[in-house]
């Protein structure tokens, strides 16, 4: 399965939602849960299915100002691509 | 010792069942149909699972349909903030139920199928049943809730592994479970037909990592493993009272699903005890948690935290004594026990095929090869 391209949406797999409590949030899925704080959490959360990869890899550069651009797109790209395998983020 | 909380109930909701499957994993002694939780009774424990923290809900059986008050149930645990999950044969549901569960915040299906041909699954499950789970499946992926396929595997379908695969990929799920045969219960009682030979095994492993990477984003394929086969004893249920609480049909609290089995252990019950009671001070869920009960060689070695010494009921059921290592394990001084069950696997290859009767009675009265699971009164 190849990473998401572009124009894709990622958004949580269906049967997957947020769980848990403001200071402690969880996706869960059928077999268990995972915590996500920081940076995965904010990734996670602009996977709305609304916007494209393209915009969210927009603004989390923007955000991540300090940071290499090409390293914060490899590193989101892989973190999509594991959960989907998971079966937990589709795009 | 302090204990963290526990992350999963585990809601056998009846022991009535349609089905009568060989290898089913409920007791030989089923709760009867008078014995069962009432509707109030389960949403207070689904209440209480909530506020101990726990995550998910899993509601099994026997066949959750069978009971009435199911949507009801699923409404609750979703109300106590739990993740849930039907764990379902399929038999009494067809559209318009399936549009209540969902409604009512159903968040994952998980249907099993007991072969890809229907001779073969109606033959495992004693009941004509393989048709009806076809067109659910069609149904079920007409809503967006996560949609899991089990298939049990065993001496008598696993040579045809690949085009069970294959039948499975076509329903569209987004997992799907091929699970070896657990020896508890029916599938302790008919082992002889369930075990596969070393040779099956193999066959089937590398059928099962070559789907794994054909399907990888699309399709996640979990495995359960035959622990008899394997070097070390499965961590059964992530070890004894550490994740998961099961909640028999009559409200009895088990760390699992054989647990009863094993005796000198009282098991309160949600009518007698709470459940945040019965997780921190119980003795029966003390009994084997942590390290301080093991024998020699668990005591010692480094595989301790990984699979907490294996199952306490496999270990009484194949050597009489809930305290001794995992007889699966290869380091088990009982192991013997567990190589003479491959032996007699091995030295015998054939393998039966399935016997057409129309019903469950017939096919009762002309099986030598097994016992069919029966039903509580």
């Amino acid at each position: 399965m190849p990473p998401p391209e572009d124009s894709s949406q990622p958004r949580l797999a269906a049967g997957c939602r947020w769980g848990g409590t403001e200071e402690a949030r969880v996706v869960l899925f059928p077999e268990g849960a995972i915590k996500l704080q920081g940076t995965g959490r904010q990734v996670l959360e602009h996977c709305d299915g609304q916007r494209t990869f393209g915009q969210i890899i927009a603004e989390l550069q923007a955000q991540f100002g300090e940071a290499d651009p090409a390293k914060i797109r490899s590193d989101i790209s892989q973190f999509l691509e594991q959960l989907r395998h998971k079966r937990i983020v589709d795009y | 010792m302090t204990t963290s909380n526990p992350l999963a109930l585990i809601a056998e909701i009846t022991h009535r069942c349609p089905l009568h499957c060989v290898y089913c994993s409920n007791p030989l002694e089923l709760a009867a149909a008078s014995s069962e939780l009432s509707t109030a009774e389960w949403l207070d424990v689904l209440r209480q699972a909530g506020r101990l923290g726990m995550l998910h809900a899993h509601f099994t059986g026997g066949e959750p349909l069978a009971r009435p008050d199911l949507t009801a149930l699923i409404a609750g645990a979703r109300a106590a903030g739990l993740y849930t999950n039907l764990i379902t044969s399929g038999i009494g549901l067809a559209g318009p139920r399936l549009q209540a569960l969902v409604d009512a915040g159903l968040d994952h299906i998980q249907l099993s199928f007991q072969d890809s041909r229907e001779d073969g699954a109606n033959w495992i499950a004693g009941a004509k049943a393989h048709a009806h789970k076809i067109e659910l499946s069609r149904i079920i992926r007409r809503y967006k809730i996560a949609f899991t396929v089990n298939l049990v595997v065993h001496r008598q379908n696993i040579d045809h592994l690949d085009e069970m695969i294959a039948f499975i990929e076509q329903l569209a799920p987004e997992r799907m479970e091929i699970a070896h045969t657990q020896y508890y219960g029916w599938a302790l009682k008919n082992r002889v037909a369930l075990l596969p030979t070393r040779a099956q095994l193999e066959k089937a492993t590398e059928a099962v990592g070559t789907a794994e990477r054909r399907l990888a984003g699309r399709i996640r394929v979990d495995f359960v493993v035959p622990d008899y086969y394997a070097r070390f004893p499965k961590a059964c249920m992530g070890g004894w009272g550490r994740r998961l609480m099961l909640i028999n049909p009559a409200g009895k609290v088990l760390p699992c699903h054989a647990a009863e089995v094993i005796p000198g252990l009282e098991f309160e019950s949600v009518r007698e005890k709470s459940l945040q009671f019965i997780w921190q001070q119980s003795p029966s869920f003390q009994r084997f948690r942590g390290e301080e009960w093991m024998p020699e060689p668990c005591r010692s070695c480094d595989q301790r935290t990984q699979d907490f010494g294996g199952c306490r009921c496999q270990a009484l059921l194949l050597t009489g004594d809930a305290n001794a290592t995992d007889p699966a394990c290869s380091l088990a001084p009982a192991h013997y026990v567990v190589e003479s069950a491959l032996a007699e696997a091995n030295s015998t290859a054939a393998v039966s095929q399935p016997t057409s009767a129309s019903s469950f009675v017939q096919l009762q009265r002309a099986e030598t090869l097994w016992s069919y699971r029966t039903n509580p009164e």
